[in-house]
């Protein structure tokens, strides 16, 4: 059957248009939605991953990947079955109430995308109100919590405290990061895992929720 | 004798020409008159609408030239920093230039472990004293997010530690209007009034706006404080190429400027002709580990461009930043980009400049590092003052003395010399030129050690001359406030 070799090597090199013909070749030669996503798409993104962590290439490479991919998921949406994983996993993510930085948690949430996982992106300054209020609407699997400045660093412990008291800590797992965050930090405000980079969060998410 | 004086040339560094600093100005334009920008605001809104800015949307503006032009002329083409007794001791201006610390470094070096740690107030008070200290460092930053300090006061705590350790001019940053206003409270109690701090400011804000093209609410309220106070006040955005900015350096120096002249056009609205220090800090996104880098050749082209820029076109003093390091500890890397920043900056006589002392992409201070860049600040100084041509430094006189003279003359041994080696040489203090032998002798010392231990000498001997009592009354009073 279908190798994926090509469709690997177009998402290897973000080339998109490549991608996008070879996803349809496959879908024309019969390979499912599932199968085009898993062993294609997927496959070769945990490559791109892998060789971004090694040093090997640079950002804009593995994002223009993670483009490609995306692009090629949008291609395959219609042809989804009932009952097909075609998400990792959903992921509400946003920078603290007080802090402006983003650029960061910008980038957390395209890694966790071209890594297959769903993402719902609230923005910046976002008050620990308006983090419980989404849980309920999105119901994420993990929500991901950005802070640049030691100042607002307390707004995380806030915002997990608030989840808390609306009874839905327990059904979220929380990742914190960002420059002045620490192992020590994330275990201290009860979160339950703490991401140094873009490429490490991919990792804990991924393990909290016990996938590869 | 007398001496006949050659004019004299003092290096100087160019990296645009005229055509070039046109086009990135036109960008700039372009970018408030058909891009905009988002000004959340409101009084600043409404400023911008009543001097004829169109809004659309809720919040996105866009500015007509005229108001640049307008602002740009009203704006004081020289700011006076005043040291906290009164004296004039940085004059932003012309090709002056003046270096001190950095702001926020969520860890230091301990001094006596070498172990990165969090940062404490007591660490904001050991730079500003060693800042007091060093004589090529002109002023202070706080170099320390203190963990000690009550979270929401915590620019108010380490302006205080400053205040207590330096008489230097200090740099300081703010959060909200609220936190602005009881440094400002505390700068007037050192001074005696308003008005003696309007006279001699000895304090400038230092805030940012965001690339790109946004202008939050908190920022504005410091700006437009410090506008009407006449407090010298800068904002930098954070347009960084490949982050907040785009990737090639002439659009993200664009954009930079751009957002520099919006904060321009506001402050000079709010307080016709007071002092805005101009100038955006554009560095660059790594592309590997995407850090925002502080040691990289990319900030010191674009704030020598700038400096281009001020001289062809602007007229109003630059902002700049020198002697850090992406580097985690002091060592030969961080040397070398400390260097590279600090004597770029000086040869495009950048005015204002700032970060000096800090590790680890600004994430880490360093009272070694610090004390390192004083040394390479006088070693720039040095290169920078040129060579003086006249009677005295051509020296025939010497020449033939020593040519003709008796047999085993030597230079070293002649007047001359001893009148002029002081100002003719360059004398490291720091920097090692010992022979082998009393190199070993004296410990083997490499520079870092050296740094320490000149570091620890400062903070044991300087004596800052303290404040009155009643300012530190005052000073407690304002810090018991919530
Ligand atoms: C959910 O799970 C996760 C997992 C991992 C996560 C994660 C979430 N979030 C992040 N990560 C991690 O993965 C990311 C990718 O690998 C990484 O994200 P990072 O954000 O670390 O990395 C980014 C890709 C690139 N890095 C960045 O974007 C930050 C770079 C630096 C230079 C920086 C910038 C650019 C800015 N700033 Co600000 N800024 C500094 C920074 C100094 C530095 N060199 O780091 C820092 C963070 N700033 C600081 C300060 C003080 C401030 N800043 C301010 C403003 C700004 C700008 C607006 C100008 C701009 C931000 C623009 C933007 N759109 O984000 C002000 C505050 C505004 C506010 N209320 O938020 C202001 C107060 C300054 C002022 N004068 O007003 C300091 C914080 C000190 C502290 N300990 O609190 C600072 C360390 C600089 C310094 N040394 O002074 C990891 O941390």
């Amino acid at each position: 059957m279908n190798d994926f070799k090509a469709l690997s090597e177009a998402v290897n090199k973000g080339d998109n248009k490549t991608a996008l013909v070879e996803v349809q070749k496959s879908l024309d030669a019969g390979s499912s939605a599932e199968e085009i996503l898993n062993k294609g798409l997927i496959t070769a993104m945990n490559e791109v991953g892998d060789k971004f962590s090694k040093g090997l290439i640079f950002v804009p490479q593995m994002l223009r990947s993670a483009k490609t991919m995306q692009e090629c998921t949008n291609l395959l949406q219609p042809f989804f079955q009932e009952g097909d994983i075609t998400s990792k996993g959903k992921v509400l993510i946003g920078t603290v109430k007080g802090d402006l930085h983003d650029i960061g948690k910008n980038l957390v949430s395209m890694m966790l995308e071209g890594a297959g996982f769903t993402i719902t992106d609230l923005g910046v300054d976002i008050p620990p109100e308006k983090f419980v209020e989404k849980t309920k609407e999105v119901k994420p699997d993990i929500i991901g919590l950005s802070a640049l400045l030691s100042t607002t660093m307390p707004a995380m412990a806030q915002t997990i405290e608030a989840l808390q008291k609306a009874g839905l800590r327990d059904q979220v797992k929380i990742i914190i990061g960002g420059a002045p965050v620490t192992e020590k930090y994330a275990q201290q405000i009860n979160a339950d895992s703490y991401a140094p980079d873009a490429g490490s969060a991919v990792n804990k998410a991924k393990a909290l929720l016990g996938i590869s | 004798m007398k001496s006949s004086e050659v004019p004299g040339f003092r290096p100087r560094l160019k990296v645009l020409n005229r055509e070039q600093v046109l086009a990135i100005h036109s960008a700039a334009l372009e970018i408030l008159e058909k891009t905009g920008f988002k000004m959340e605001h409101p009084g600043a809104l409404r400023m911008l609408l009543n001097a004829g800015c169109k809004v659309s949307g809720q919040d996105w503006v866009r500015l007509p030239v005229k108001l640049v032009e307008d602002a740009l002329r009203s704006a004081p083409r020289q700011i006076d920093l005043y040291d906290q007794k009164g004296n004039k001791t940085m004059p932003l201006v012309n090709g002056n230039y003046f270096y001190g610390t950095g702001s926020d470094a969520t860890f230091t070096v301990d001094i006596e472990t070498g172990q990165r740690r969090r940062s404490t107030l007591k660490d904001a008070a050991n730079f500003a004293r060693l800042i007091d200290g060093l004589e090529n460092m002109d002023f202070a930053m706080s170099m320390s997010n203190p963990v000690d300090a009550p979270i929401e006061d915590i620019y108010v705590y380490v302006f205080a530690e400053m205040i207590k350790n330096t008489n230097k001019p200090i740099v300081c940053i703010a959060d909200s209007g609220r936190d602005i206003a009881k440094i400002y409270q505390i700068a007037c109690q050192v001074v005696g009034s308003e008005e003696a701090l309007q006279q001699k400011p000895f304090i400038l804000n230092y805030s940012e706006a965001i690339s790109p093209l946004r202008f939050p609410e908190n920022v504005m309220e410091r700006l437009i404080f410090c506008a009407e106070k006449k407090i010298p006040v800068c904002l930098p955005s954070g347009s960084n190429a490949g982050g907040g900015a785009p990737i090639t350096l002439a659009g993200a120096m664009a954009l930079g400027i751009a957002e520099n002249l919006i904060g321009l056009v506001v402050h000079q609205l709010a307080g016709k002709g007071s002092p805005f220090l101009f100038g955006p800090n554009v560095s660059t996104l790594d592309m590997k580990s995407t850090i925002v880098s502080y040691g990289c050749p990319e900030w010191s082209l674009t704030q020598a461009a700038l400096a281009d820029m001020r001289d062809e076109l602007y007229g109003l003093p630059i902002w700049a930043y020198a002697g850090a390091t992406d580097a985690k500890l002091m060592d030969a890397q961080a040397g070398a980009e400390a260097m590279f920043s600090i004597v770029t900056a000086m040869l495009s006589r950048a005015n204002l400049i700032h970060d000096v002392g800090f590790l680890e992409y600004g994430s880490t201070s360093s009272l070694e590092m610090v004390t390192m860049a004083n040394e390479l600040v006088a070693m720039s100084r040095f290169f920078t003052a040129g060579i003086t041509v006249n009677e005295e430094t051509m020296a025939l006189e010497a020449i033939e003395r020593v040519a003709t003279g008796a047999p085993g003359s030597i230079f070293l041994m002649d007047d001359h010399t001893f009148e002029h080696f002081m100002q003719a040489q360059f004398l490291p203090k720091l920097l090692d030129r010992s022979r082998y032998d009393s190199w070993e002798q004296s410990g083997s010392f490499d520079l870092y050690k050296r740094c320490n231990i000149e570091a620890k000498r400062i903070l044991s001997e300087q004596q800052v001359e303290p404040k009155s009592t009643e300012v530190l009354k005052g000073i407690e009073q304002i810090l018991q406030m919530r």
